[in-house]
């Protein structure tokens, strides 16, 4: 802390001087200084309690020095500490004396043994010897408290940070102590799991091995594991993550802090789904569709597949090829992929988009904020999807700044979600009418208007169902930028590196480092080929355009458009009437088991490179393990095609790609693989610079519900029928099965019995579901989750049209 | 004498006890603490003593064996408590018969025993199994079709073999500190290093005041 601060204050911890801010906490400043103090409960992202007395150091504030717990007593003037004293040290002995009276010491079999902080702490500062003989407390071992997370109670010390991390963080609080005295334990409450979406952060921070993950239980002992640092790409948060794999297979994920993102935290789809990377359902070898069987995809050699699908390429017509898909894909993939797309193939037919966010001219056109923008603004508009599911770590900070009172959410949607527990202001719109709702409340004089206006706003867009086009939310950035100029936009897209990929330019009228095609730079025109110059297609439209019989080759970059496309029926015809289909992916997925020729891609953790964030961070992601049998990285089969097709991309590996998109790419210029891979960058970096103009066409009205009809409202939730979820073991049984969610008058009103089978009827398709009656689902709306097990959503949408309605009847 | 000196030695050996043995026919008497190939020992009950816990594996400087544990089946179980070893393997083409596996382990589940004599052909036959190096239904070690063995010699198999007390206190030699043995109940405390049967043994650990 430099001098100049006005609210210093001097503090002498072991004899030596040290500078600390007014209010700090001795450990904190102790921490910063390179004292390390003892501690169980003491955590630095949560609230401090005094439970375990581990931290207990003698403090002399001018009455004689005298035991304090460090994480209880701030810092103030003139403060002595002494962390080494003998009274201090006979403190850490009797505490850890005591903390081992009831542990069960079962260290071999513990999951925590090697990296415990009970055990370490007993060798560091224990008495070596224990005066107790008297049998243990005993007490069920592990109890299941939900599908992964185990409890045992003998091992817990007490020290209450999974329950304040699940109150006070993940605001779940599911877990508490209950009893009292000898008898006090954790435990959840009857017949109501700790089914939070946080849980496994309870895990990780437990300081014994109390809490334990059942996907990692008995997998591997620390000492056993390799650990690379890395960035998660489940969702597009970007959370930084400790990759840890025992025997070439990956066993563990640890959030690991870092201040810009995530602080240390994880969700559990992001912390558990390494478990699809060995799932035995991953492609392992080239496939193509067998020539006496029409039905049946055979096994094949890269050699013969690579040229089938160059062979189809080099037959289209001029322009009539598409490449869908690209957010599975690192930086340096997509890159490689929109190079081959334009310079080689020549078509600007691509998009990483499935149809289920926004434009990339308006994500890149939009002025930019960071979460810390977020989580630090005066008001924070939530428009879009339910943080809480699609973007969960995103939700958790906003949760936590404004629980701390230091933002004012302010949400406009359509149905309750996970951010309307601790909204300032939840307004329940009709889906699709955001922007005329927001219209009016900024227009208004109303005081949340003048409250919004005066200060600082950072608006977080996205679509807020997958039934509504995205016209509702072109229409509200077209209002904010209208009403609130200064207003930020954090766009919320969901698919891991879809910020990347559209970086890239995988994403019609766009070029590399967010560069519009009719204005391509020079460098471009120096390194491509050739620089496509007409606008292409985005996914909707190729699929329509294949539909007609108006596109040759449709190449699918890890995207499954039966599945993920809003509308099913249109993503159908388009499979069909394309007349060769490539598909590029890890799972035989719907959509894979459609197409001509099928290669393996190397998934997560099994290669390097970087990605890029919701907020246009580029950190770096690491390899550790290697793919199974013959996948390749999709880099590499976007250079082979070119090689096949006539072209050449000229790289060879990784690194060499990323100094090409630092040349050509304009707003990745000067980051070097130096500044990626130095060490001061290990929050990543954020790229701002952008030459997109933002240009929203003003468009139509929505169309008004009709009396009989249901307005549908869609969106996804976190444990889905996803194909990565769908295959991790521990993940996949906890995605529910599609329920119809309904108004209970509104069942009332068409005589339909809560719980009992209906039939969906819209202008797409006619499908069953069961209904259930929910208070919280406003009047006129209908709705179902978009790929959960049972029925999709996207069978009934109709992505033409900017909202979908429905009716329902009895069967 | 002269030259006839050496022949007197010659000569002299021819009535001195032989040292030589006809080996392999004959062996001779091993070591108590001698370090042959391991055996993965069982309770009295038949329950193994192992728990899968790598420890073994940890401290192993030759980096020879790979352990996984598993979830104990309840309805039946492998060893006692939550966990098992569901995969043993050592590798005998690397192990350096150290014992520090044997240190390690916290329920005395792998010790060594005095068999050493391998002839095997092949790399794979080098790598003993859990299956291979867990002791039968009498707890004596099971005969691998390249082991050299004379009868008897399997008797000699775990043994007590920790060269150190518990928290390296020699006041705990000779105590026994460990459980029961499948086929052996449990075993006599070896002779300890410092041993001396004038003295009276101090079993308490406490200081002979009284």
């Amino acid at each position: 802390m430099p001098d100049s601060q006005p609210n210093a204050v001097s503090v002498t911890i072991n004899g030596t001087q040290i500078e600390a801010e007014a209010g700090e906490l001795v450990i904190a400043a102790a921490d910063r200084n390179g004292v390390h103090i003892p501690r169980f409960c003491y955590h630095e992202r949560m609230s401090s309690v005094g439970m375990c007395r581990m931290c207990l150091v003698e403090v002399d504030t001018g009455r004689g020095p005298m035991l304090q717990p460090s994480c209880m007593i701030s810092v103030t003037d003139g403060m002595i500490v002494d962390t080494e004293s003998d009274q201090t040290k006979r403190a850490q002995e009797g505490i850890l004396e005591f903390l081992l009276i009831n542990h069960p010491l079962d260290c071999p079999v513990c999951d925590k043994g090697g990296e415990c902080p009970l055990q370490d702490q007993t060798v560091a500062y224990g008495p070596g010897e224990s005066r107790f003989i008297e049998e243990k407390r005993h007490y069920e071992k592990p109890i299941p408290i939900s599908d992964l997370v185990h409890l045992d109670r003998e091992r817990c010390i007490l020290c209450d940070r999974c329950t304040r991390f699940a109150d006070e963080v993940a605001g779940d609080p599911l877990i508490q102590f209950t009893e009292r005295g000898n008898e006090t334990q954790v435990l959840t409450f009857p017949n109501e799991p700790f089914s939070s979406y946080f849980s496994g952060n309870t895990v990780q921070i437990c300081p014994v091995g109390a809490l334990t993950a059942a996907p990692y239980r008995f997998k591997a002992r620390p000492w056993d594991l390799e650990q690379v640092e890395s960035t998660c790409t489940t969702c597009s948060v970007g959370c930084r993550v400790a990759v840890q794999s025992s025997r070439n297979e990956l066993v563990r994920y640890l959030g690991v802090d870092i201040d810009p993102v995530n602080h240390g935290w994880l969700c559990d789809k992001g912390r558990f789904d390494f478990e699809a990377i060995k799932s035995p359902n991953r492609l392992e070898t080239p496939l193509i569709r067998d020539p006496n069987d029409k039905d049946q995809l055979i096994e094949t050699t890269w050699g013969a597949a690579l040229a089938a699908s160059a062979d189809a390429i080099k037959e289209a017509r001029s322009g009539k090829i598409g490449v869908i898909g690209g957010s599975r894909l690192t930086n340096e993939d997509a890159y490689a992929w929109a190079k081959l797309a334009g310079s080689v193939i020549g078509t600007n037919n691509v998009d990483a988009q499935l149809g289920d966010g926004l434009p990339g001219k308006v994500v890149l056109g939009l002025p930019g904020a960071t979460i810390d923008e977020a989580c630090s603004a005066d008001t924070v508009l939530v428009i879009g999807p339910d943080l809480k599911e699609e973007l969960p770590i995103l939700h958790l900070r906003l949760r936590g700044a404004a629980k701390k009172k230091k933002v004012k959410v302010v949400e406009i949607t359509p149905l309750q979600t996970g951010v309307s527990s601790y909204a300032h202001r939840s307004i329940v719109c009709r889906s699709g009418e955001a922007a005329k709702t927001l219209k009016s409340l900024l227009t208004s004089d109303d005081e949340l208007s003048q409250e919004i206006r005066s200060g600082s706003v950072v608006v977080i867009l996205g679509r807020s169902s997958l039934a509504e086009s995205a016209l509702p939310a072109i229409e509200v950035a077209s209002v904010i930028t209208e009403e609130l100029p200064k207003a930020k936009f954090l766009v919320a897209l969901r698919r891991g590196n879809v910020r990347g990929a559209i970086d890239m330019g995988l994403s019609p009228g766009l070029l590399p480092g967010r560069v519009p095609l009719e204005n391509p730079n020079d460098e471009i025109k120096k390194i491509w080929a050739k620089v496509p110059t007409v606008e292409g297609l985005d996914t909707a439209g190729m699929l329509r355009a294949a539909a007609d019989g108006q596109l040759d080759v449709l190449i699918l970059v890890g995207a499954d458009p039966l599945v993920d496309f809003p509308d099913q029926d249109l993503a159908n015809r388009g499979l069909r009437g394309a007349k060769f289909v490539v598909a590029i992916d890890n799972f035989p997925t719907l959509s894979v088991a459609n197409a001509d020729v099928v290669l393996p891609a190397t998934a997560y953790g099994e290669k390097g490179g970087t990605t890029t964030n919701i907020e246009g961070r580029v950190s770096r992601l690491a390899q550790l393990v290697t793919s199974p049998s013959a996948a390749r990285d999709d880099w590499m089969i976007a250079s082979e095609l070119a090689w096949r097709l006539g072209g050449d991309l000229k790289f060879s590996s990784m690194e060499e790609i990323w100094s090409e998109i630092e040349q050509v790419a304009p707003s990745h210029n000067g980051i070097t693989l130096e500044k990626i891979w130095a060490d001061e960058t290990r929050d990543g970096i954020l790229i701002t610079e952008t030459s997109i103009q933002l240009a929203i066409e003003p468009s139509g009205e929505t169309p008004v519900v009709d009396g009989y009809g249901l307005r549908l409202i869609s969106g996804r939730k976190l444990y889905d029928a996803g194909t990565q979820t769908s295959n991790c073991a521990s993940l996949s049984a906890l995605a529910q099965d599609a329920e119809l969610r309904v108004n209970p008058t509104e069942l009332e009103r068409l005589g339909i019995q809560d719980g009992s089978e209906v039939t969906i009827i819209s202008t797409k398709a006619t499908g069953v579901a069961i209904a259930i009656a929910d208070e919280s689902i406003p009047r006129g709306t209908a709705v179902l989750p978009f790929n959960n097990p049972g029925i999709r959503a996207n069978l009934f949408i109709n992505s033409e049209l900017p909202v979908t309605d429905i009716r329902i009847e009895t069967r | 004498m002269g030259y006839l000196d050496g022949f007197k030695i010659t000569f002299g050996k021819l009535f001195e006890e032989r040292v030589t043995t006809e080996y392999p026919k004959e062996k001779r008497e091993k070591p108590d603490r001698f370090h042959g190939r391991h055996v993965l020992n069982r309770y009295e009950d038949g329950m193994e003593k192992c728990i899968g816990c790598e420890l073994c594996a940890g401290v192993c400087p030759a980096k020879c064996i790979y352990v996984r544990g598993a979830d104990n089946p309840e309805e039946a179980p492998v060893s006692p408590g939550e966990r098992y070893g569901f995969v043993y393997e050592i590798n005998y083409l690397r192990c350096i018969h150290c014992d520090l596996c044997v240190e390690a382990c916290p329920t005395e589940a792998i010790t060594e025993s005095k068999l050493f004599e391998f002839s095997f052909d092949n790399r794979s036959d080098a790598i003993y199994t859990k299956d291979e190096l867990v002791v039968d239904d009498q707890g004596l070690p099971q005969k691998q079709p390249w082991e050299l063995w004379h009868v008897g010699d399997d008797l000699k198999t775990s043994g007590w073999m920790r060269a150190t007390a518990s928290s390296g206190n020699p006041a705990y030699e000779n105590r026994v500190g460990w459980s029961g043995e499948l086929g052996y109940g449990v075993r006599e405390p070896e002779r300890g290093q410092q041993f001396d049967e004038s003295e009276p043994q101090n079993l308490d650990g406490k200081d002979d005041q009284d």
